[in-house]
């Protein structure tokens, strides 16, 4: 046997027994859901040190594992981050009251966990009763995030702002709610202090400013303030005032009319607040008052203009101020124009996202094109995380751009018409998203658009070994490209697809794969009802669930959603959810 | 200026150690002996060789000067001076390892952390040279979600475990 390796199983059983209270030690220590798996496979020992010392738990499908079990393996959970529904969700591919409903949770945790102190939640249903039965639950409660969840009503809030004595943080973010009235805020007791995140910009209903202003004046450890629409521009500079120590803004409607005396206090507001780095808001179209945030820029790691349609004139002046810029997210008002100030100005940008600002209008001379994208990809060598909407895109450039930044660790291309090729040479789009595979060794997830063949498939499958997420539409040729995926691409995790040409053979091909993913996603592609109870059939751990649209009765209706699971078929399904 | 006593260790091979009081007390195993009066003799430590107890004394040794008023060296020196005092080629894994355990047999805080800290760096490196005993293991069917949960994370953890 090699000297060494006979030294590292010495090491290894030396590691092994080390006294229960020093491994848990070291194990504390370890924060990452991911590194703690691993731990936890080592040995018997260290699997049960590791189930002692976790304090947080992370759930990326909530039908994955069932509350029971979550509660046995891991005691002493504080923190839990659960997600639910497919991210086709977000695409209404997903039929109302489909499930992921969090009450079952609470009630386990209530029992198990009622210690616990944060919730954060993404795609899942939440009620207000949900909501109540939190406030009245867990008495160490501080920490509520629910991004893109639905269920609940603006009542679910002010029981949480009434009851949660400890609450530090209270995040809402996208979700579709109903908003009955921005009462809730008003609900927060007379001398509470301890709000640290604030975020209610996604909701419409007026708030009583008072409540608001007396709430901001006495959390003294607000660090993140993100206020909706209804905030005026005085009503602001009145909070930042209050708050010169906040680190993300978001704030609220740009339309009010000021005069020189309020302009003038309004920007030495933002100067005061010189800890900000993150800047957001629902700004609309009057740009007369946006250089009262230029002396804030100056320090911007994030700006968020996805909810300003602001044109491409102002934005470039924006940006020339933020010259320390990482992270931009702005609509395609935006034009090539912007992006070339963006290039020139934010030398250290890391992340780029633009969005469509109609993504109906057809007419290809607005928004951003390939020379935007190149331009960005020319002036910040650092960028490796892309969200790109635009209507006409060609290999060529994409090649060119993957050449300036071969970091990429997200590639997410949204050539907005279906099946398009590149304009310039009408050929599919293969060769761009193969130059993006074969240079971006890191890439993590990729969103792929256009006209492609199988060809686009082969390349992914046969270079992208880091690819973990990958989102398909109207692509590809025929079932070999799906099997290229499953065949290749060793770490993949998440395939969600959508109406393209993959059939029962496709869907089969991956029969070795799908137990080390956390789940596929397929709709308007070609299986049928056989093919999926061929595949419930030979992976008894799977949950491979199928809906079927009302209104169509052949094959391509189908809705198939497969996870790995070890808490059985759901026994929560709606009639419209057939688990196979 | 006060005396400091001279106290003596004993590792497990039978070497003598002789430290400060204010030194051998960064241990608190060692300072409850001292004051249950047990310290006139050599202190044995027969859980310590020598070859640990050396690096043991160093350390403490440093930790006692750097507090000393007209010694005050400052956090970033100390931590500077721990990080290579740790660090892995100079310590191998064996001395790490045996570390760990003569700190927590002698209750020294300070090393313990640093140390365990080290170890768990390691671990999030992907550094950690253990093998996996995943096939040693028989499980019961009370089990069954361990192994469900194991096997598809051993599958995409496979870069941890040497082969």
């Amino acid at each position: 046997m090699d000297p060494s390796k006979s030294r590292d199983s010495a090491e290894s059983t030396r590691v092994i027994q080390f006294p229960n209270d020093v491994l848990e030690r070291i194990l504390s220590l370890i924060d990452s859901h991911r590194d703690r798996s691993a731990v936890s496979l080592v040995s018997k020992a260290w699997y049960n040190a590791e189930r002692w010392t976790r304090r947080h738990v992370f759930i990326g499908n909530c039908y994955a594992v069932s509350p029971q079990i979550v509660a046995r393996r891991f005691p002493n959970i504080r923190s839990v981050t659960l997600k639910g529904k497919p991210r086709f969700s977000d695409f209404n591919l997903v039929p109302p009251n489909w499930g992921a409903e969090v009450h079952a949770w609470l009630a386990v945790f209530a029992d198990q966990y009622p210690l616990l102190e944060e919730l954060r939640l993404k795609r899942m249903t939440v009620t207000d009763e949900s909501l109540k039965f939190l406030a009245r639950k867990f008495q160490k409660f501080r920490a509520l995030s629910l991004l893109s969840c639905d269920g609940f009503s603006t009542n679910g809030l002010e029981a949480i702002a009434t009851d949660c004595r400890h609450l530090t943080e209270l995040d809402i973010q996208e979700n579709g709610i109903d908003d009955i009235s921005g009462n809730w805020l008003s609900c927060f007791p007379e001398n509470f202090t301890s709000l640290e995140v604030l975020n209610f910009a996604s909701l419409s209903s007026d708030v009583n400013f008072d409540a608001l202003e007396r709430l901001v004046s006495q959390c003294k450890s607000l660090k993140i303030l993100k206020v909706n629409k209804n905030i005026t521009l005085e009503q602001l500079q009145r909070l930042l005032v209050r708050a010169p120590q906040l680190t993300e803004l978001g704030t609220g409607s740009f339309l009010q009319e000021l005069t020189a005396h309020q302009y003038e206090e309004l920007e030495r507001a933002f100067i005061g607040c010189k800890n900000l780095h993150a800047l957001s808001g629902s700004w609309e179209a009057t740009t007369l008052y946006l250089p009262v945030l230029y002396p804030a820029c100056t320090n911007l790691t994030f700006l968020n203009l996805s909810y300003a349609a602001l044109p491409s004139e102002e934005l470039a002046k924006l940006v020339a101020h933020c010259p320390h810029l990482q992270r931009l997210w702005v609509l395609d008002t935006i034009e090539d124009v912007g992006l070339q100030a963006v290039a020139s100005n934010c030398p250290l940008l890391e992340e780029l996202r633009v969005f469509p600002a109609d993504p109906y209008d057809q007419d290809i001379n607005r928004g951003v094109t390939e020379s935007g994208f190149l331009a960005v990809s020319l002036g910040c060598r650092k960028l490796h995380y892309v969200l790109y909407f635009c209507r006409q895109m060609t290999n060529a450039a994409v090649a060119r751009i993957v050449q300036n930044c071969p970091g990429f660790t997200h590639f997410r291309l949204c050539i907005m018409k279906p099946g398009q090729p590149d304009y310039v040479t009408n050929e599919p789009m293969d060769e761009g998203f193969g130059a993006v595979v074969k240079t971006c060794t890191n890439l993590r997830r990729l969103g792929v658009s256009g006209l492609l063949t199988d060809l686009t498939f082969e390349y992914i499958g046969r270079y992208a070994k880091n690819l973990e997420t990958l989102s398909v539409a109207f692509a590809g040729g025929s079932d070999r490209g799906m099997q290229c995926i499953l065949d290749g691409c060793p770490k993949l995790r998440k395939l969600e697809i959508r109406d393209s040409p993959f059939g029962n053979g496709a869907l089969l091909s991956g029969l070795e794969k799908y137990e080390s993913m956390r789940s596929l996603w397929m709709s308007a592609c070609k299986v049928t009802l056989n093919g999926c109870k061929m595949l419930a059939r030979q992976r008894p751990r799977l949950n491979v669930e199928v809906m079927k649209d009302e209104d169509m009765d052949d094959g391509q209706s189908y809705k198939v959603y497969v996870y790995r699971t070890v808490a059985g078929p759901r026994t929560d399904a709606p009639s419209f959810v057939h688990t196979l | 200026m006060a005396s400091s006593r001279k106290i003596t260790l004993r590792s497990s091979d039978g070497e003598s150690f002789e430290v400060e009081e204010a030194v051998a007390v960064e241990s608190q195993t060692i300072k409850h002996m001292i004051e249950d009066d047990c310290a006139d003799n050599a202190i044995p430590l027969p859980n310590v060789t020598s070859k640990i107890l050396a690096k043991v004394i160093e350390y403490c040794k440093k930790h006692v000067d750097a507090s000393k008023a007209e010694d005050r060296v400052n956090d970033e020196d100390l931590k500077a001076w721990d990080a290579a005092f740790i660090k892995v080629d100079q310590v191998d894994q064996a001395t790490l390892f045996d570390l760990i355990l003569a700190a927590n047999y002698l209750n020294i805080k300070s090393l313990l952390d640093l140390t365990c800290q080290t170890v768990a760096d390691m671990i999030k490196g992907n550094l950690f040279p253990v093998r996996n005993e995943w096939l040693n293991f028989t499980f019961s069917i009370a089990n069954r979600e361990l192994v469900l949960v194991c096997l598809t994370e051993w599958v995409a953890h496979r870069r941890l475990f040497c082969s």
